[in-house]
């Protein structure tokens, strides 16, 4: 059988790096150009740079991990309550000893993953909604904190503010391991079976099942991914404020604020296609965009319409560029 | 032949659904490298019968043998690991994914844990290659043609090593190079000693490719033989073979009025050039197989995927409908293919449902029940087209078939139409419904309506129209008068147009 017509060669572009790069240029282009225009070229040396990346650090973590749920065509509406939960819990049991950082870290963790099965089975097993599933998980979440904390409880040790604080050579380690674990998922996504599966899942879960991939196991293995980005969020912002309070993570709108980040950097939010690196982009232009308000002194309301306008903006240019690329 | 055993054999298949037997004692073999073609119409049993090889239904009685050995299937991995690979009508890769991808999907190949893009590349391509094709394995699947999709399509389902294919439909959504292509392509894999499963409409196709042929109808085997004893009129009456009850109404006996609706080359993505004109007082069937266009030919009329070009009249004036409710403003009217999906809202009350279509053209001011749309003159309606149901506030989803298929009509009687489309009217509706809906049909023509019904079951196309026109590719491929038989219905829907000397060779 010989081919018909124009067979179409590989374009890397078009599914690949394209968004985020372009992502990339315009948070660069915004948060130099506000530098410059308002003086501010101080923003620019090593230490205003450092400023911008450490701005990332909360919400790209989590954001990756929501990349994963997206991805697989799930979303994830309790990670800031689990976030909350990370930070307090992690406090909670260091009381400021050092001694108790494993355990207290160890703990965060395996809840974390708990809360990402849990998540996971009630959407894969008992066909809950996502939306509603993960609604109700992180509702749970909250008040069972709520309910036992009101405020920062325990402390965190200087060892373990190192984490928000401390660096090699000004690089701080959140700004590195923010990297290290994007470079981490996105192998994952890219270079195992687990990251095919999980396009597949996302792309068409029929389909996917019939070619004989446990589906379930997909989404409760995405689920997880995500909640444990979750805890490791409450982790390092449990660092950072030195305690944990039961408001820390709803506060940051980790939640919404992470899947906007998903869908800005490409996500299809109907899940199948899309990457970190394009959430990390999305990330990047969230942090500019509160750099250059900063800079310009001006007030957190018009910060919020224009992040609102981005991530309508954004949808809307990839559903029409989508309606042309696939007919 | 007899020393060797057979490639596949099920022997006494037994599949029933609730209230249907699809399959009745079917048995069915297929010799290594042979293309056995299998068809029947619609509803026969040829999906079940697949389903059931492929392990999405377990039978609930016979064999399925593979080389000889008894083999059963308790999930569809299972018989793809067995062997036997299906490809579905609707293709199923993922757009966004490559080529190579989708082809190793839940296959892929890894090296301590990590995909082995290298091997997906080459391995696709050296199966793309067995096939003939030069489909790069780093594209994106969506970046393909259908017919290149189709191509992807059968790499994945050989990429477990099938010695079982089976293709259902391949060719429905290609054009006539490219599915001559994929016939080439079939021929190509049997000598390499695949077997085949070929299910098709497209008698010409089976005429050209298959080895051997199986007609199922109703869910029983009615033939089984080598192709050269089965020319196509032989199956063409093994599949439809049947007697026409009498529970279609008399056809009207006064010459039908003046044209109400006439349409002259409408085109649009779906349809070409479509001549077509129905007078008042008759009904109009329209046939044709799935993808001939005649779903898209209710749409187009109805305004929901308009024409692009050509011109369509209403009772002599010209009309250009951009939307459905543009359509029922100029008196056109259609009962949708789907009921579930296109017309019923399930959680609302008959009466909520019939008043529908009144209330979308009532002023926005005006109370939902004011006088027109008033609970007595819905009820009137509903009773008229004789809506059997507890009482009219009952919640729509709890009502058969045939009386929610009766309540989509009060609503279009409602705005009272003078053409009516119906888009496969007993669809789901058992067999007194059915009558029920063709005597309303009827009463409605008589009482000078035009009515096009478009419908895939051919005993009620020709029982109940008045005038045929049959449609393929797309196109009116002609048209017969009330009363011609199934045989010829189907000649013209399957594109057999040199009918006459395969008669005489019998």
């Amino acid at each position: 059988m010989s081919d018909a017509g124009a067979l179409p060669s590989p374009s890397v572009g078009r599914f690949g790096l394209a968004a985020p790069l372009l992502l990339f240029v315009g948070s660069v282009a915004l948060y130099v150009g506000v530098a410059l225009w308002t003086g501010q070229t101080k923003m620019l040396e090593a230490e205003g740079v450092v400023g911008l990346l450490q701005r990332m650090v909360a919400l790209g973590i989590v954001a990756i991990g929501q990349t994963f749920a997206i991805l697989a065509g799930s979303i994830d509406l309790s990670v800031a309550n689990l976030i909350s939960v990370g930070a307090v819990l992690a406090s909670y049991v260091m009381q400021g000893r050092p001694e108790m950082m494993l355990p207290a870290v160890a703990l965060v963790i395996i809840v974390s993953a708990a809360v990402g099965v849990l998540n996971g089975a009630l959407i894969a097993w008992l066909q809950v909604n996502a939306f509603i599933a993960t609604l109700g998980v992180g509702l749970i979440l909250q008040g069972l904190l709520s309910a036992s904390f009101t405020n920062f409880a325990g402390s965190v040790p200087k060892e373990f503010q190192a984490l928000a604080y401390g660096g090699w050579g000004g690089a701080p380690f959140s700004v590195i391991g923010l990297f290290v674990l994007a470079a981490l998922a996105s192998v994952v996504l890219g270079a195992t079976k687990f990251g095919a599966h999980l396009y597949a899942v996302g792309g068409n879960v029929e389909g996917a099942r019939l070619a004989g991939i446990r589906t379930d196991f997909v989404t409760i293995g995405a689920h997880v991914a995500c909640s444990l980005t979750a805890g490791v969020t409450g982790l390092y912002l449990a660092s950072r404020l030195r305690s944990g309070a039961p408001w820390v993570g709803r506060d940051g709108v980790y939640d919404l604020e992470s899947i906007a980040v998903v869908v800005i950097g490409g996500t299809l939010l109907a899940g199948g296609r899309g990457g970190v690196w394009g959430t990390l982009a999305g990330v990047l232009l969230f942090a500019s965009l509160d750099a250059a308000f900063n800079m310009l002194g001006v007030s957190a309301y018009p910060k919020l319409v224009l992040r609102g306008a981005i991530v309508v903006a954004a949808v809307a240019v990839y559903a029409v560029r989508s309606r042309d690329l696939v007919a | 032949m007899t020393d060797q055993p057979l490639a596949l054999e099920m022997l006494n298949i037994v599949k029933t659904f609730p209230g249907v037997r699809a399959l009745d004692d079917v048995s069915f073999g297929c010799a290594r490298g042979e293309v056995h073609a299998l068809c029947g119409e619609n509803g026969a049993g040829k999906s079940t019968l697949i389903k059931v090889l492929g392990g999405i239904y377990p039978p609930d009685a016979g064999r399925i043998r593979l080389d000889g050995r008894d083999v059963s299937f308790s999930h569809p991995v299972a018989a793809r690991r067995a062997g036997i690979s299906i490809i579905h009508q609707e293709l199923s890769l993922l757009p966004y994914r490559t080529v190579a991808e989708n082809i190793y999907l839940g296959l892929e190949p890894s090296r301590f844990g990590a995909l082995d893009r290298r091997k997906m590349r080459t391995d696709s391509a050296r199966l793309l290659d067995r096939l003939g094709s030069a489909i790069a394995p780093d594209v994106a699947a969506g970046d393909l043609s259908i017919a290149h999709q189709q191509i992807v399509e059968i790499a994945k389902a050989l990429a477990l090593d099938a010695k079982i294919l089976v293709m259902d439909e391949p060719t429905a959504a290609l054009d006539g190079a490219d599915a001559s292509r994929l016939l080439d392509l079939v021929r190509r894999l049997s000598r390499q000693g695949v077997t085949i499963v070929y299910i098709s409409h497209h008698l010409s196709e089976i005429q050209a490719v298959a080895d051997r042929v199986t007609v199922l109808k109703d869910g029983r085997t009615v033939l089984t033989a080598p192709l050269a004893e089965a020319p196509t009129g032989r199956l063409v009456r093994a599949m439809v073979g049947r007697d026409l009850s009498d529970f279609y109404p008399p056809r009207s006996t006064v010459a039908p009025g003046s044209p109400t609706l006439v349409i002259r080359g409408g085109t649009n993505g779906r349809l070409r050039g479509v001549d077509l004109a129905v007078r008042a007082g008759e009904i109009v069937g329209v046939a044709g197989l799935e993808g001939s266009g005649k779903s898209a030919l209710g749409r187009a009329i109805a305004g929901d995927e308009p024409f692009e070009s050509g011109t369509m009249e209403i009772a002599g004036k010209v009309v250009a409908f951009s939307n459905p409710r543009s359509a029922l403003e100029a008196g056109l009217g259609r009962v949708a293919e789907d009921r579930k999906r296109e017309s019923l809202l399930m959680q609302q009350s008959v009466r909520d449902n019939a008043a529908l279509s009144q209330r979308a053209f009532a002023n926005l001011l005006r109370s939902p029940n004011a006088a027109p749309m008033s609970t007595a003159a819905t009820d009137e309606r509903l009773k008229q087209v004789d809506v059997r149901a507890a009482n009219f506030d009952q919640e729509i989803r709890q009502l058969s078939g045939g009386n929610q298929q009766r309540v989509i009509i009060a609503r279009l009687l409602a705005l009272d139409p003078q053409v009516l489309v119906f888009s496969e009217p007993t669809r789901g509706v058992d067999v007194a419904a059915k009558a029920a809906i063709y005597r309303i049909m009827r009463d409605l023509a008589g009482r000078g309506r035009g009515i096009l019904m478009i419908s895939s079951d051919l005993p009620e196309i020709v029982g109940v129209s008045d005038r045929i026109v049959v449609m393929r590719e797309g196109g009116v491929a002609g048209e017969l008068p009330g009363g011609a038989g199934e045989e010829d219905v189907m000649a013209l829907a399957v594109g057999h147009d040199d009918r006459a000397p395969q008669m005489r060779a019998q």
